[in-house]
């Protein structure tokens, strides 16, 4: 009864029926007591958004998956302390952290959270070596700027290291693969060839033999496993622990495509050789193949491997870290919607609520695919519009459509496998190098990174975001604005980059589609804090500041770790003049993201109007480090060192900033307005004309070439210039300077 | 945009303020440059003297319903102290005839200055039954003096129509010119070039 009731749960997790779940698991905890039954519906509960609920039945756990279900549970409801205590207790500082890539990253996030900037790199580092992968994890050490090149992170060694995890399962279980391979539904996708039994039971040694090579990764196999393997080797309490290792099931689940194909003909869906965006879900493959063969073992019969399968792919759906319900081993949706959790990490599709999810996303659950044998097929709408559902071996994280092959090409899986792998491992660092460019401002140099992506991968929402943003960077805004565009369009639901795009829009004036904009994010999702910043930023365009603050304010309350949400409302308290409040806002947008550097710029401002000018050049010179590209802040760079009366340093940015950006006019007229300040009026005369032939209808410019003629005495000429200033209409400040 | 384009312009600061030949109206919608935002939420308000229940409060609330009345001798101030020498370009008032008869104001003197020790006039306006919103513009007729410098302002209720003692005001607001988004800088800057590149957001 208990392995019927754990089906249950999972089909019904899996098929999003969370209260059903809960019901049902809370039945099950009732009648068999057990740690795994415990996480279960700690996983029920935190699938239905109840971290509440799933803390209090896990306080106290001890095992592994618990504590690491427990930690979720204490980060979703900000008990941040305790999250980091459990995973990695002060009292035993030998005990591993659970759930190996995975726990790592999520305690490397809780360090974050608390400014321990370092600690958290380390933990990024740890978690990216256990899983190379993990896409998460490279993403975070790229936002805290020190991540290394993608060529040492996706390179051919781990290549090799994922393959040889994958496919080093030892002939553990010949005769449960045969038993599985029968067990398991023949269908077969595409995908890689079919698993032959060899291959499988190559699989699992691999697995096995990989998990006794990595002891640190074990508690990641048995995480991934977890569920499963419990299921499988007790068939009825699963532990998590045990099952692991001695379960060589095959898992069905293959993410990675060529291991699991193998493996699973049929049961497990075999994904692509892609090597699966995520090696964590070849893992969860792997294991889940292993539990197959557990199962197999167990069961010798086809009809038990389903209920068995279930069984397990509750198991590893304990383990799911995806938010899509991984559970309900038997669909191969299921696995899919795993898969696609984690394969969304390149496509920056998945907004930071997946991403969260992501933390745990290491174990994907394939078990779905396995029950049914079904082609694992990984929808992956949310992710990008390319999914090759193919079996040809999609390194996409996108498209993986896990597809079983008869056990009979076990070697053409291997081999398979091995291409996948490389391939997935090619595309991250395609992506990973990009990305990591664009987080140190390396703008141009990522765009030719993008570029190199193929057409598929480039037309998703992710990459043109990213694309949008370079451009952004480089203050190309007509270029950025066409290629976000291009990104909404293509994926409408993509919030991610859209706070940026609306700042796109602000800059180039584009009052009717800020607003149209505004309105479509809000309407998409109100809860989100960049809908609430595009309606803001609508505002804050026609210059009604104060409805711009509450705006920000709001996108503020809905996520407080958004730093760019704290930065506009810093912005719109500097034009209230209201300075205090703006300096804190930029300081608590300085706290979430240290690297934000348009908190640096914002500081710079207030202290440059309040006078403060030596801390305001201090301020510009900190977002000048983190972006030294930009012409923008090279230029008030210089302003504010000419306030200081530094004149020759600030002539030299002013002339870095000119040679950064040859369409920028603003340094040249500060230049010209420095040279003036030195009295050097032939030079700023050379300097406003040279920026005439640029800048035709700027008011300030002939103002300020009057004023210079004035100086000089040649009065006519001050007349022609303040004359046609007039013309060009500046507000009425101006008038009265220029009239006399 | 100012409706008193009947009035000549007033004196300038040093000359005694003479009163305007024309009599202002009031115009129901009130029109301001989008160059000009109101200045007067951090100041300090104060009046000579109130009802109760229709203080000072209700000159600021946005709210034509709600109005100040005077309680005492003429004439009436209303006080506006800035916590900084502010640049002021216009004074505008809600009144309305139909509803306050011998309460409207119809003769108001300007003035300003450091402290209630060195006020100055600067203008004077007559109404004439006005209904809406009236317009009182600060400039001189030289360029040079668009704005007035002030720490203070002095909005003086001289005499009302129908010899009425006290007077209703049903709102007050100052305006002034925008400050250059960009910092530090002698001009605003009004193309698109120079607007994008002028700011990082």
């Amino acid at each position: 009864m208990e392995t019927l009731m754990v089906d249950r749960v999972h089909s019904s997790l899996r098929l999003f029926m969370h209260r059903n779940a809960i019901f049902l698991c809370e039945r099950l905890c009732a009648q068999f007591p057990s740690e795994t039954n415990v996480q279960l519906l700690a996983t029920c509960y935190l699938h239905n958004n109840q971290p509440y609920a799933a803390y209090h039945v896990l306080k106290g756990k001890k095992l592994p998956e618990s504590r690491y279900l427990f930690a979720t549970s204490c980060f979703r409801m900000n008990l941040l302390r305790e999250a980091e205590e459990t995973l990695c207790p002060v009292n035993e500082p030998n005990m591993e952290v659970p759930s190996g890539a995975t726990g790592h990253y999520l305690l490397g996030v809780i360090y974050r959270c608390t400014g321990r900037i370092s600690a958290a790199a380390e933990q990024f580092t740890q978690a990216l070596t256990l899983d190379p992968l993990l896409w998460a994890a490279y993403e975070e050490l790229c936002i805290l700027g020190i991540a290394e090149d993608t060529d040492e992170c996706f390179s051919e060694s781990t290549a090799l290291r994922l393959q040889q995890e994958h496919t080093s399962t030892p002939t553990l279980v010949k005769s449960n693969f045969a038993n599985e391979n029968r067990v398991l539904s023949s269908r077969v996708s595409a995908s890689l060839g079919d698993i032959s039994p060899k291959q499988i039971k190559q699989l699992h040694a691999n697995n096995i033999a990989e998990v006794s090579g990595y002891p640190h990764v074990r508690p990641t196999a048995l995480h991934v496993q977890n569920s499963s393997t419990s299921n499988v080797a007790q068939f009825d309490t699963p532990s998590p622990t045990a099952a692991q290792t001695s379960s060589i099931m095959p898992p069905p689940l293959f993410r990675n495509v060529h291991v699991y194909q193998n493996t699973i003909s049929g049961d497990a869906p075999t994904k692509q050789k892609a090597n699966g965006v995520n090696q964590p879900l070849r893992r969860k493959y792997m294991d889940e193949a292993r539990l197959k063969k557990v199962s197999g073992r167990l069961f010798n019969c086809d009809s038990t491997s389903i209920p068995r399968r279930s069984v397990r792919l509750k198991d590893t759906a304990t383990n799911s870290n995806s938010n899509t319900s991984q559970f309900g081993g038997n669909g191969t949706g299921h696995s899919s919607g795993k898969l696609r959790v984690n394969s969304s990490t390149p496509s920056k599709l998945c907004s930071t609520a997946i991403r969260s999810v992501q933390v745990r996303k290491g174990k994907p659950r394939a078990t779905e695919n396995f029950d049914e044998g079904s082609r694992y097929e990984v929808i992956d709408e949310m992710w990008t519009d390319n999914i090759s559902g193919t079996s040809s071996s999609v390194s996409t994280a996108d498209g993986r459509s896990f597809e079983q092959d008869k056990a009979e090409r076990i070697l053409l899986q291997d081999s398979k496998l091995a291409l996948g792998i490389r391939e997935l491992l090619g595309l991250f660092r395609t992506l990973g190098e990009g990305f990591r460019l664009s987080c140190l401002f390396k703008c141009q140099e990522a765009l030719e990174v993008y570029r190199k992506l193929p057409e598929s991968q480039f037309n998703t929402g992710w990459v043109l975001c990213q694309v949008g943003k370079a451009y952004f960077e480089l203050v190309d805004y007509l270029e950025a604005d066409r290629y976000f565009e291009l990104a909404h369009r293509l994926s409408p639901c993509t919030l991610d980059g859209m706070d940026i795009y609306s700042t796109v829009l602000y800059h180039l004036n584009e009052e009717m589609r800020l607003s149209y904009l505004a309105q479509e994010l809000i309407s998409i999702d109100r809860l989100s804090p960049q809908a609430w910043c595009a309606v803001g930023n609508c505002f804050a365009l026609r210059k009604d500041h104060e409805t711009a603050l509450k705006n920000f304010q709001r996108s503020v309350q809905l996520d407080s770790r958004f730093a760019y949400a704290h930065t506009l409302c810093g912005h719109e308290y500097s034009a209230l003049e209201d300075y205090e409040n703006s300096i804190k806002f930029y300081r608590c947008a300085l706290q979430v993201d240290e690297r934000h550097y348009n908190a640096w710029y914002g500081l710079g401002v207030v202290y440059l109007r309040q006078e403060k000018f030596e801390f305001a050049e201090h301020h510009f010179r900190r977002a000048f480090q983190i972006n030294p590209r930009s012409s923008v802040l090279m230029c008030y760079l210089g302003m504010a060192l000419h306030s200081l009366k530094r004149n020759e340093e600030a002539l030299e940015m002013m002339e870095k900033a000119i040679a950064a950006d040859k369409k920028n006019p603003l340094p040249k007229y500060q230049k010209a307005l420095i040279l003036l300040g030195l009295q050097k009026y032939q030079e700023a005369l050379d300097e406003l004309e040279r920026l005439k032939e640029i800048a035709r209808h700027e008011s300030s410019m002939y103002a300020l070439m009057g004023k210079i003629y004035k100086q000089l005495n040649i009065l006519d000429k001050a007349v022609f210039c303040f004359g046609i200033a007039l013309d060009l209409k500046p507000p009425a400040a101006d008038l009265a300077i220029i009239k006399w | 945009m100012e409706s008193d384009a009947e009035e000549e312009a007033a004196a300038t600061p040093a000359a005694a303020g003479a009163p305007g030949a024309g009599r202002l109206k009031g115009s129901p919608e009130l029109t301001v440059d989008a160059d000009m935002r109101e200045m007067a939420k951090t100041a300090a308000w104060s009046v000579s003297s109130c009802k109760a229940g229709n203080g000072v409060a209700a000159l600021r609330d946005d709210n034509l319903n709600t109005y100040w009345q005077s309680d005492g001798a003429q004439p009436h101030l209303v006080n506006i102290q800035f916590q900084k020498k502010v640049q002021l370009q216009l004074v505008v008032l809600y009144v309305d005839f139909k509803l306050d008869e011998s309460y409207t104001p119809s003769k108001i003197s300007i003035r300003a200055g450091d402290g209630f020790h060195n006020l100055k006039e600067i203008k004077t306006v007559e109404l004439a039954k006005p209904v809406g919103w009236v317009h009182i513009s600060l400039s001189g007729a030289d360029p040079r003096e668009t704005f007035i410098h002030t720490f203070m302002l002095q909005i003086a209720v001289l005499s009302n129509h129908l010899n009425g003692r006290d007077t209703h005001v049903r709102q007050i607001k100052i305006y002034g010119p925008r400050p250059n988004p960009v910092p530090a800088q002698p001009f605003h800057f009004t193309s698109r070039e120079f607007i994008t590149y002028s700011t990082i957001r």
